[in-house]
């Protein structure tokens, strides 16, 4: 942050400017870009009409506002540019091709910071991030607003509520209008949003510049959903797709390594760090191979457990490799079921290599790609154990 | 579509929200055994998205696994010796197995009527034990009456499981768990000994003490 590292002579001289400016507290992201209302605080951004003799006080109080933001910005743009043309120098790279991530990179740099929390360390970035977008005037030199819904207090979102139900009704009537006809929607245009959710509140209140209520969130949702649910729904994609995040596909997240080729010319992959509870294994696979077990030196007698036993063979069973693939594994820490439960994450993890995308997608759902975090859960004092309550006594 | 709103709105809500698992809300359970996978095709691609709980480590996608089984395993142990009791279980499977086919082979009609599949007799009993209604206790003017409620299907099966396991454990000293836990599956799969008898005595309860059943809710 230009301010944190290099202006902090600015922030005490424009301490209620901050103040003013941090009273909106959500931060900012890309999305102010994308902005569809108003949000630029600027004199311009007022009427032309204010220039006339009669303005009203919350007009002339706004104005004043809007001045002090627009010369408060203005100077943080000034510092930031400075700041980051210091660092170039400091970092001996040209100030003007300087961007944002050699900034960040040279600040882990010349600053290197052991604070665990990331919004705690040293960071410079640029004055549209640091400081959340505001909205422009609401009302005009008379102090009478522009928008209907001015006096809900959140007038962009109850806009968007209409919006949503105008854009319902239509699709409502184009669906009576086509239905009479004999017309059916069309099954190939259908809407697919089975990769995007809706947005979450924080991002949506960001989008409005305005703070949103649960429930308000929640009415959000239920009519987009109805809208979504439309048959015609494609009609007003573009509409929808304003209000859809795409989700990240799970399966890809992780890229599958490519096997290794060893001295006797088999495939291998090894995985390093299996953990389960306090187990931790390295797990190495062989394609060709006769469905050799060998953990520690031992074969799968290693494990007296059945369970333990099966739990080393699911992956193998489930991929359709068991006796096909040889299995080496050095396992330490943990008792019997930790150590199978890290194995087994480590042979599944193996196998991905070997086999096809859908095979991966049907391991993924069966949860054996999954790294299993839970921890034995810690005893309470007061009571028995970590859940459990000490018997009740009257007296 | 309200799988869609249940993701937006679990991500925004964590805040307000207890967790008392590792796992984020937006988790979902594992399909582990792949002809569950296949029936559930068509839904499976709104997973695609969504991250997956581990898989325990007592699932299994084998022949063996049977979720009746697992569950029966549950009750058996005790102090977290799940090892002991899955022993104490393929050792009842075994006994019901061999008296069965004991009984097919010293049998002189029809030898295909008689059931040796021991999972299936296990089935068979928890079926044939399940209560279908319960008495509860419930203080109206200073009097209790015992009220018939409906239950839940998983109560009920816990509940056939459980009286299975308590007739099982009511035993001689000389007499090992699994053989008589066998001779009571064998009973009760075909309808008759102390659990049937039990669960004939509740319903029977239940019907003796119907003119209370509307203490329930007045």
């Amino acid at each position: 942050m230009a301010l944190r590292v290099l202006g902090l002579k600015i922030v005490k001289t424009n301490r209620n400017l901050l103040q003013n400016a941090c009273k909106s507290t959500a931060p900012a992201t890309g999305y102010m870009a994308a902005a569809p209302f108003a949000t630029e605080v600027t004199i311009q951004a007022a009427p032309a009409a204010v220039q006339k003799q009669k303005v009203s006080k919350a007009m002339r109080s706004y104005l004043k506002r809007a001045n002090e933001h627009d010369e408060f910005m203005k100077t943080q743009h000034l510092e930031f540019q400075i700041g980051k043309r210091h660092l170039a120098n400091m970092m001996g790279a040209d100030a003007e091709t300087f961007t944002q991530e050699d900034v960040d990179e040279a600040i882990s740099y010349l600053f290197p910071s052991g604070l665990y929390d990331q919004k705690a360390r040293p960071a410079m970035k640029s004055p549209e991030v640091v400081f959340p977008a505001r909205k422009a005037a609401e009302f005009d030199e008379t102090g009478r607003p522009f928008h209907s819904m001015f006096y809900t207090g959140k007038p962009n979102f109850f806009q968007l509520l209409h919006d949503i139900v105008h854009e319902t009704n239509k699709l409502a009537d184009l669906e009576e209008r086509l239905l009479r006809r004999g017309n059916k929607p069309d099954e190939n245009q259908k809407l697919e949003i089975s990769g995007f959710q809706l947005l979450p509140k924080d991002q949506l209140e960001l989008l409005l510049v305005e703070s949103i209520a649960d429930i308000e969130y929640s009415n959000f949702t239920k009519s987009m959903e109805r809208l979504i649910a439309s048959p015609y729904a494609y009609k007003s994609k573009t509409f929808i797709e304003r209000f859809l995040k795409p989700l990240m596909d799970q399966s890809k997240q992780l890229e599958v390594p490519k096997p290794k080729i060893d001295g006797e010319g088999r495939q291998y992959i090894t995985t390093y760090e299996c953990l389960r509870k306090t187990a931790r294994a390295d797990v190495t696979i062989r394609l060709p191979g006769t469905g050799k077990i060998s953990i520690n030196g031992k074969d799968i007698s290693y494990f007296e457990d059945e369970n333990c036993k099966e739990q080393l063979l699911f992956p193998l069973q489930f991929s359709e490799l068991l006796g096909k693939v040889d299995v080496e594994a050095n396992v330490e820490g943990g008792g019997p079921s930790g150590q199978a439960g890290a194995i087994r994450w480590g042979i599944a993890m193996s196998l991905r290599s070997f086999v096809d995308q859908e095979m991966i997608e049907s391991m993924r759902l069966a949860g054996l790609l999954t790294r299993d975090y839970r921890r034995r859960e810690r005893k309470k004092f007061g009571q028995e154990g970590a859940r459990r309550k000490y018997t009740w006594k009257k007296r | 579509m309200s799988f869609l709103s249940r993701i937006a709105e679990k991500a925004s809500k964590l805040s307000g929200l207890r967790l008392m698992s590792v796992y984020p809300t937006h988790y979902v359970e594992p399909i582990v055994q792949k002809d569950k996978q296949l029936e559930q095709k068509s839904d499976l691609s709104k997973l695609f998205h969504v991250p997956i709980k581990a898989a325990v480590n007592k699932a299994s996608d084998t022949v063996f696994h049977d979720d009746t089984k697992e569950k029966m395993i549950n009750y058996i142990t005790k102090k977290g010796n799940s090892a002991l009791a899955r022993t104490l279980l393929s050792k009842t499977l075994e006994l019901i197995k061999r008296t069965q086919t004991e009984h097919m082979n010293l049998a002189k009609g029809d030898k295909d009527a008689i059931n040796t599949n021991a999972e299936t007799l296990l089935k068979q009993a928890v079926e044939n034990c399940r209560p279908l209604l319960q008495v509860t206790a419930i203080k109206r003017g200073g009097v209790t009456y015992q009220v018939p409620v409906p239950i839940t299907t998983k109560r009920s099966y816990f509940l056939a499981m459980k009286w299975l396991l308590e007739a099982a454990r009511e035993k001689e000293r000389k007499v090992s768990l699994p053989e008589k836990l066998a001779w009571e599956i064998l009973d009760a799969a075909h309808g008759q000994g102390r659990v049937v008898k039990r669960k004939d005595d509740l319903h029977r309860q239940c019907e003796s003490n119907r003119a209370y059943a509307h203490y329930r809710w007045s």
